[in-house]
């Protein structure tokens, strides 16, 4: 499903040139899910975001749901990542424009499909996480938490056989938190969604299939 | 509604939110309605007073002109003109369409009373003076002179002239001047520009005896139900060149009709500037939507939103933000052209113009104008931001708005 092999990225910053992938391997299957820990700036959300077609490597190989990611330019993925990745923003990246129903089934509506048939889904999702009552409120009447659970709504409106999640309990506290790990272990069961989370939190990396640790611009098991 | 469109009218709502957004995005609407606005009422005040002086001027000229060729031979060639001259007349005149048709010959001459002697321009014309000679009795044989030219002979009506002609005559006794001495029928004064010489008149019998080698023309009157383009086509594939030439309504006066459309052109120009600086206000307000939208455009590409339809939603957003401040300026100026033409509003000077009143015609095509040139500039400064927001790399916006 997932297939990573000797990825490197760097960031050139004027003439400073900062390594932070170094080799990178990755291999996930149908279902599977795997946590990524590690220290602040070791390039998790880097890794993330060459995984989800937004970013490209330098080198490496990266093949996802049978496409080879490293080889298309992100732009012409767009289609690709609406399909099949689901994305929870590290910083949860909600329109302010849109209330918390709208953002959440907003996947759908790049994908074409109306509004009121995508209501159903959205309204479930935002019910599983207690939101039911606050759809209608945009982001900015949420608090922080709760806006990180309509953004985890969101990548799963569409239920996507990838999701990617860049700290999805973040921001949350342990019964809320709880609430967004039943709502992911429903969607693999369900579905057999392939996940990976990046997190900080003992609890998610201890419901995850393997633990790995970005470190050094490399993934060790933890 | 559709993705584009649903997105494009949030962020339409959203511009009322900030404050610089607001301001630019309202000089933006003003802008347009005032450009539009003005380039309505430009154009249609231009079509009015055109629309005037065409009318004018049409009743004035014939609507088609036959220039007969080969004039200015000898003695025999003179008899020759005259005869063909006639043909051509009495065939033009079974033409379909036209309705009647006047010969007429052009020549210089010299008019002499007492020792004062002038030289003019003479026209001779079969039956009576042509439409656009404003002389009271259009009946009375003679000469018919210009104002200008009877002050200076000091000359009124009933007396006699003297007209020579510059080709002698050949008589028995040799070349003599070719000379006539006629009552004055008639003297005009003409509301046409000062700059033309006014022709003296006289009837063309007596014209063709003085100046049998001057220039023949045929005015034809067409029916009213006659398409002029169309009548003048036939005569052009019927008449031989080397006998006349064709010369429309629109050709004889094509330095007007010139000038006319260069002074809309003109005065477009320089109003157009007012929707130019609109639409630089446009592609502002745009830039800033998406400056302060960034991260979110950038959240849309990731989520898989093709950059062809973030082009679209920019795109869309310039049209919101342009429409209605066209839209409304466009009807206003329509309203307002109608209302000064119709209640005559602006008053003139009645000795100095042709209407008493500045009249404003709407034209259709005036208006289909006014919305291209909208349009070109509005799209330009959307396209513009459409092409920035769709070329966003999604990383790097989202990580543009935690910074
Ligand atoms: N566009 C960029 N330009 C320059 N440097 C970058 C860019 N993106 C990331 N970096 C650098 O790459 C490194 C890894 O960043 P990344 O966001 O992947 O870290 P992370 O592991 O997700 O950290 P955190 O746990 O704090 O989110 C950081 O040092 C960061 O400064
Ligand atoms: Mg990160």
């Amino acid at each position: 499903m997932i297939s990573v092999a000797g990825v490197t990225k760097a960031y050139r910053d004027g003439a400073v040139r900062r390594q932070v992938l170094r080799g990178v391997d990755l291999e996930l299957g149908p279902g599977g899910t795997v946590a990524i820990v590690g220290p602040s700036g070791s390039g998790k959300s880097t890794l993330l975001n060459i995984l989800g077609a937004l970013d490209t490597a330098d080198a490496g190989t990266v093949r996802i749901d049978g496409v080879d990611v490293s080889a298309s330019r992100p732009v012409a993925l767009a289609g690709f990542r609406n399909r099949s990745l689901g994305f929870v923003f590290q910083f949860h990246q909600l329109l302010p424009d849109f209330t918390a129903i709208e953002n959440v089934i907003m996947p759908g509506r790049i994908a074409g499909r109306s509004a009121n048939s995508l209501r159903g889904e959205g309204m479930d999702l935002l019910a599983q996480v207690g939101l039911a009552d606050r759809a209608a409120d945009f982001p900015q009447q949420l608090s922080g938490g709760e806006r990180q659970r309509v953004a985890i709504c969101r990548a799963l409106v569409l239920e996507p056989p990838v999701l990617l999640a860049d700290e999805p309990t973040g921001n949350l506290d342990a019964a809320s938190g709880e609430q967004v790990l039943e709502l992911l272990d429903g969607l693999r069961r369900r579905r057999g969604t392939t996940m990976v989370l990046v997190t900080h939190n003992p609890e998610v990396a201890r419901r995850c299939g393997s633990v790995l640790r970005l470190d050094g611009g490399r993934l060790t098991p933890a | 509604m559709g993705f584009v469109w649903h997105v494009a009218l949030r962020y339409f709502r959203s511009t009322r939110a900030d404050a610089h957004i607001r301001v630019l995005s309202s000089l933006t609407a003003g802008g347009l309605a005032v450009g539009a606005a003005a380039l309505v009422l430009a154009l249609a005040a231009l079509s009015g007073f055109q629309n005037h002086l065409l009318a004018d001027l049409s009743r004035h000229t014939p609507a088609l002109q036959l220039e007969l060729a080969g004039s200015g031979a000898g003695a025999a060639g003179d008899a020759d003109a005259e005869e063909e001259s006639a043909a051509l007349a009495a065939w033009a005149g079974a033409t379909n369409g036209v309705s009647a048709v006047q010969e007429l010959l052009y020549a210089r001459g010299w008019l002499a009373v007492g020792a004062s002697v002038e030289q003019v321009e003479v026209l001779g014309f079969e039956k009576a003076p042509p439409v656009w000679i404003p002389v009271g009795d259009r009946t009375a044989r003679g000469l018919i002179v210009p104002m200008a030219v009877a002050q200076k002979l000091g000359l009124a009506v009933g007396e006699t002239v003297r007209v020579f002609s510059p080709r002698p005559g050949l008589t028995p006794l040799g070349p003599r001047p070719r000379t006539r001495t006629l009552p004055v029928a008639g003297i005009y004064r003409s509301d046409r520009a000062d700059y033309e010489e006014l022709p003296v008149l006289l009837p063309l019998e007596e014209a063709a005896a003085l100046f049998a080698g001057g220039d023949r023309r045929l005015d034809l009157a067409l029916e009213p139900d006659a398409e002029p383009e169309q009548v003048a086509g036939f005569l052009r594939e019927t008449v031989d060149p080397a006998d006349a030439t064709v010369i429309g309504w629109r050709e004889a006066n094509r330095a007007l009709l010139f000038v006319l459309r260069l002074e809309k052109s003109l005065v477009f120009s320089a109003v157009v500037l007012i929707v130019a600086v609109a639409a630089f206000a446009l592609l502002a307000s745009l830039s800033l939507v998406l400056s302060s939208k960034r991260s979110e455009v950038g959240a849309l590409a990731a989520m898989g939103a093709p950059p062809a339809r973030l082009h679209r939603i920019f795109l869309a957003l310039g049209a919101l933000l342009s429409v209605g401040g066209a839209g409304l300026g466009g009807a206003l100026g329509a309203g307002v052209a109608a209302f000064l033409d119709r209640f005559r509003v602006i008053s003139l000077p009645p000795d100095v113009y042709i209407v008493e009143y500045v009249p404003f015609l709407v034209r259709g095509s005036d208006v289909l104008i006014v919305v291209a040139s909208t349009v070109v500039f509005t799209g330009a400064a959307s396209l513009l931001s459409a092409r920035k927001a769709s070329r966003l790399d999604p990383v790097e916006a989202m990580r543009s708005a935690r910074t």
